[in-house]
């Protein structure tokens, strides 16, 4: 195909030359062009492989259409599949042909194309099935996944991206005739107006094609201009151009994407792209029509384009794909391609229609007949041919008889669709129009107006009457547009979808989908195999499942299956169109909310102090909590949290405890509350005292744990695990609104508020009195699980001694800025005894030796407190709490149920593993009755051996018995079960 | 994404709420004695129609209060918001404009090419 460009044309610069490299390869375009239109300038042709056969493919269309030429843009952070036909060019840009190899003028993977007839429609679902399940996952996907796809995934992450929200009365999506009518309506109205645009350019089918002369006695780009000023300068409307509306959901809520780099490359560090959301009272849809391809044998050659595609690059970029191509339609609409083509000065080789010479528009006729343009009515193209470029076709006239001709280019026109994807996405109505063959807009669901073609109305007659009828209910003024067209006629069409090849033949091929490689033979096949569902053909042959969606050929396929299976289109229906209209990157989608942003990070008061002195973190929830500390470079995590453990054991350790919930509860009925939320009765607690404390859901599983303070009746103060803590307040807030709305009481988080410091060890009383002195330590004085309020240094702190390790043990609460000075602090007066910090693995370590649970780690929402042996938390005397009721449920009560347990291995120097499966025989003989698992595992340099927690069938029976750990990687392991507890089983050390 | 008119607040984006199921689920009495069916209805049985259906929803990321709402599950077109102490309102006072948009056509699928 040899293109030339045409003289002058508004939308190319032809003075500006910019060079850019397509395979390596340097090429040159004018500013304004597209990768299509610049390649189509330099008479490349071949611009990639398809999908499944390999097969050498062309420029198809000039739009967000196109299923065929998908370019890796190397230059923009290697970004896959982007469509050529609407990506400008800017000066060093660099791009790849996709799915070749080894290039694309020698494709190895074209041999696919021989084998053709074995990869039909449900080739992969049939082939790969034997002889093992496991040839699917070790030989057959890691095949097939090699070769699928178009592009290769980028390595780096695309350029960042930004979230913008509009909440506007009137959005009109399309910037063409109807648009800009729409959009002249509201000029200065009380109505705030969005108009979007994908293009650069205002004006759709003004700038796309010569089919209108003139409107209100003006040349079209003189009335263009004067129009797009009057909507600028009025203040009630906003333009958004480069932006493509992908998605309609629901209650108006649109979702736009706008490109913020078009035609230059994207600046590293700036936003690329803007994600815009959009809320609005009305939506008019005017983004018009799409016009769709025919299947007859080869159509996917290179050098075969849609009739208004070839149209669009000579109005918009003053290029025509060829001196002389041949024309292929069943309909009108490529009347205006003739006109085109003639007032440039070149002329169709022929013109070929399906429909007979009256039924022909007679100033087409004319038109042809003047310019001695060979005439073919009532004929079909019955197949293309030519090497990786269209040669040939081959035509059967009115008569029957073949002719050939010979030709670098064709263009087809099988007729228009209004573009409905939207409008469905938005859940309207579409109806079958047996006069025009395509599916229109029928009745809307939301607030949606459709305009011009979008709405079906492919003639202009009705223009000012359609606009003004559909915009009645804003009361705003009416048009009066003069429209003079150049091609007179109302839109025409016949019936086509497919023209069977000449000779029959096993690698003959008819596309009905361009970018999957489905031919008409697929459906046939699938129909045959009896998916004659539209929902299941689609997925069997993967027909318009391509990134394009079948925008070309979807409604092609509806009119094969309807005829194949003898039903009327509309009882086929259509497949679901679904958001987004066109591919949209993840980047954009993810806007701001990355790396650092995409959670945020909390830290404690403290975290600086954690980060100079070796602490390695560990996330819980958002926090960041120091796992271990390492005193050198070298210290392992074993050694370290060895070594933390058992300095709290024989000394004394610091736990930064801040991140635990902190909830405080106040009310007159604060009491009665606490004890309808909390498993424990908290009625005859004292003041000033404290108590370790379970809640449970509804269906009687534990579902958090902390410690109750009591302040008096009427305020408690409520710690809740780091990762529970949002979810315990939701609950009580919950209970407290709907259950009991009678209660007096109101509760609020105090986590961040204060910083917890969680001493023990024993010489912990030393450091305590050391750091606070006026404050008397002594067992009588401050006994095990109260707590106190004091002020240190101005600063009022709460003092509680409770202990999750099993020594003695303090917990400090102080407002968080004033934390990180007492710290410091008594850091310093604990040095001479000891005292070091220790993180969370150490802490688990600890708290497992005692046999205290982690909920999440011990529990897993099916674990009742009677599971867990703390029946003695239970509240039997209260007449209610969350969960009680459950706790004698037929389920909650059976013998079975799995049990906390302790684990140690028979021999000594034998290791457990975290999620071991807990058997009774030593051998493995499939299927192993499982009795549970372990859920916490250590080495405790205490005991001297490892350790665990487990939850088994029946466990708290089993107590005393042998048993076995076995994982696949370890093997089986002889365990002894017994309490879980594993020091100091008397809690001496706790009350010392 | 909704829209949905706090009772407290006004209409604010569905982001800021969290669904909190079927509304007027009676929780029963704890002081009584209730039997098994009874309790284990009210735990873990929850009505899922398609239609006209009364929701409790929160203000999560707003004033933190729980309100009812009437919801049409098979439009998710939200009819009214109202207060937990307020009366529940008739479901016959509400129609819905397009029977059931979601349901399925006897032929084709999604787009309801077929008015029902």
């Amino acid at each position: 195909m040899k293109s030339i460009n045409l003289k002058e044309n508004q939308f190319i610069q032809f003075h500006q030359k910019i060079s850019f490299k397509f395979d390596g390869v340097k090429y040159f375009g004018y500013k304004g062009d597209t990768i299509a239109s610049a390649l189509l300038r330099n008479n490349v042709n071949l611009v990639g492989r398809s999908f499944k056969y390999h097969r050498p493919r062309g420029i198809y269309t000039c739009g967000i259409e196109e299923p065929n030429a998908l370019v890796q843009i190397i230059s923009e952070y290697s970004e896959p599949n982007t469509r050529a036909t609407i990506k400008k060019i800017y000066e060093g840009m660099e791009i790849e042909s996709q799915n070749r190899w080894p290039s694309l003028e020698n494709d190895f993977g074209s041999i696919n194309n021989l084998f053709s007839p074995i990869f039909t429609a449900g080739f992969y679902y049939k082939t790969f099935m034997g002889p093992h399940k496991k040839f699917w996952k070790n030989l057959y996907e890691p095949l097939i996944r090699r070769a699928a796809g178009l592009g290769k995934p980028p390595k780096d992450f695309k350029g960042i991206s930004n979230h913008i929200h509009h909440n506007v009365d009137i959005t009109i999506i399309g910037g063409g005739l109807n648009g800009l009518l729409a959009a002249k309506s509201f000029i200065n109205s009380n109505y705030d107006v969005l108009l979007i645009d994908f293009e650069e350019q205002l004006g759709g089918i003004i700038n796309n094609s010569n089919k209108i002369s003139s409107i209100d006695n003006k040349e079209p780009k003189d009335w263009l201009k004067e129009t797009i000023q009057e909507i600028e300068d009025s203040k009630n409307i906003k333009i958004l151009k480069n932006t493509l509306v992908t998605t309609y959901n629901y209650i108006n809520h649109l979702i736009a994407i706008e490109d913020r780099f078009v035609g230059s490359k994207p600046i590293e560090g700036k936003v690329n792209s803007t994600l815009h959301k959009i809320r609005t009272g009305h939506t008019i849809l005017c983004n018009g029509h799409i016009e769709r391809f025919l299947s007859f044998q080869n159509n996917d050659l290179p050098g075969i384009m849609l009739s208004s595609s070839f149209e669009k690059y000579m109005c918009r970029y003053g290029l025509a794909p060829s001196k002389e191509p041949v024309i292929f339609s069943n309909n009108s609409n490529s009347n205006s391609l003739v006109y085109s083509l003639i007032k440039a000065g070149l002329k169709p080789k022929a013109y070929i229609d399906s429909r007979s010479g009256e039924e022909i528009e007679p100033n087409l006729f004319d038109l042809i007949r003047k310019n001695d343009v060979p005439l073919y009515t009532n004929s079909q193209i019955k197949g293309a041919f030519g090497n990786k470029k269209i040669e040939k076709i081959l035509v059967e006239d009115s008569s029957g008889a073949l002719n050939e001709i010979k030709c670098d280019c064709l263009c087809l026109s099988g007729g228009i669709n209004p573009d409905v994807h939207l409008f469905t996405q938005s859940k309207g109505l579409l109806d079958w129009d047996e006069k025009d063959l395509t599916y229109k807009p029928s009745k809307p669901f939301q607030p949606t107006i459709t305009l011009g073609s979008a709405s079906g109305q492919f003639n202009f007659d009705n223009l000012n009457s359609d606009i003004n009828e559909k915009l009645k209910t804003f009361k705003v003024k009416k048009l009066d547009v003069k429209l003079e067209l150049n091609t007179n006629a109302k839109y025409n069409i016949e019936k086509l979808w497919e023209v069977s090849p000449q000779k029959k033949s096993l690698w003959a091929k008819s596309f009905i989908d361009l970018q999957n490689d489905v031919t008409t033979k697929d459906i046939r096949q699938a129909i045959t195999e009896g998916f004659d569902r539209i929902e299941h053909l689609k997925r069997y042959t993967t027909n318009s499942m391509g990134t394009d969606q079948g925008k070309i050929s979807s409604i092609n396929a509806l009119g094969i299956v309807s005829d194949l299976l003898d039903k009327k289109v509309n009882e086929v229906g259509t497949t679901i169109y679904r958001p987004p209209y066109a591919p949209l990157s993840f980047s954009a989608i993810a806007g701001r909310n990355c790396y650092e942003f995409y959670d945020p990070e909390r830290k404690s008061p403290i975290h600086n102090w954690h980060l100079k002195n070796g602490a390695i973190f560990e996330d819980v929830g958002q926090w960041k909590r120091p796992w271990y500390f390492q005193i050198n470079k070298d210290e392992s995590m074993h050694d370290a949290v060895q070594r933390e453990s058992k300095n709290v054991r024989e000394n004394a350790g610091i736990l930064d405890g801040s991140t635990l919930g902190k909830i405080e509860i106040k009310g007159e009925d604060a009491l009665e509350f606490m004890n309808l939320i909390y498993t424990n009765s908290f009625t005859k607690m004292k003041q000033g005292s404290a108590r370790y404390a379970l809640m449970l859901g509804e269906d009687g599983m534990v579902k958090d744990d902390g410690i109750i303070c009591k302040i008096s009746d009427q305020h408690f103060i409520a710690t809740t695990t780091t990762g529970g803590a949002a979810t315990v307040l939701g609950c009580m807030e919950e209970y407290a609104q709907t259950e009991w709305p009678n209660l007096k009481v109101f509760m609020n988080s105090i986590t961040e508020q204060y910083a917890t410091f969680n001493i023990s060890g024993p010489k912990t009383r030393e450091i305590m009195k050391k750091a606070f002195p006026n404050i008397n330590f002594s067992n009588e004085e401050f006994p095990f699980m109260t707590f106190q309020f004091h002020e240190f240094n101005g600063v009022p702190i709460r003092i509680l001694r409770a202990s999750f390790t099993g020594e003695l043990g303090y917990e400090i609460y102080i407002p968080s800025n004033s934390a990180p000075k007492i710290w410091d602090n008594i850091q310093s007066v604990g040095k001479e005894f000891g005292l070091a910090p220790y993180g969370t693995e150490a802490m688990h370590l600890l708290r497992a030796e005692k046999g205290y649970i982690i909920v999440g780690q011990d529990t897993d929402g099916s674990i009742t407190p009677i599971d867990l042996g703390l029946s003695w938390m239970i509240g039997k005397s209260k007449k209610d709490f969350l969960g009680k009721r459950s706790l004698t449920r037929s389920d909650t009560i059976r013998e079975d149920r799995k049990q906390l347990v302790g684990i140690i291995p028979s021999n000594k120097t034998d290791k457990l593993e975290e999620g071991q499966h807990i058997i009774l025989d030593k051998e493995i003989k499939s299927p192993v009755p499982m009795l549970g698992h372990i859920t916490s595992c250590y080495y405790s340099p205490t005991l001297g051996h490892d350790f665990a927690l487990a939850v088994i069938k029946n466990g708290h029976s089993m107590i005393g018995t042998k048993a076995y750990a076995s994982t696949s990687s370890m093997g089986t392991t002889g365990v002894d079960i017994v309490k879980p507890v594993f020091y100091d089983e008397g809690n001496k050390r706790l009350v010392s | 994404m909704l829209i949905i008119n706090c009772p407290y607040c006004g209409p604010r984006d569905q982001s800021e709420f969290s669904n909190g199921g079927e509304a007027h689920v009676k929780r029963p009495d704890g002081s009584k004695e209730i039997g098994d069916r009874e309790w284990g209805e009210y735990v873990f049985i929850r009505a899922n129609p398609k239609g006209l259906f009364y929701e409790r929803w929160v203000h999560t990321h707003g004033c933190r209060k729980w309100f009812n709402c009437v919801r049409d599950t098979s439009t998710d077109e939200i009819l009214v918001t109202y207060k937990l102490y307020e009366k529940k309102p008739n479901l016959n006072n509400f129609k819905s404009v397009v029977k059931t948009p979601s349901g399925e056509p006897e032929v084709g699928s999604g787009n309801f090419t077929v008015e029902k």
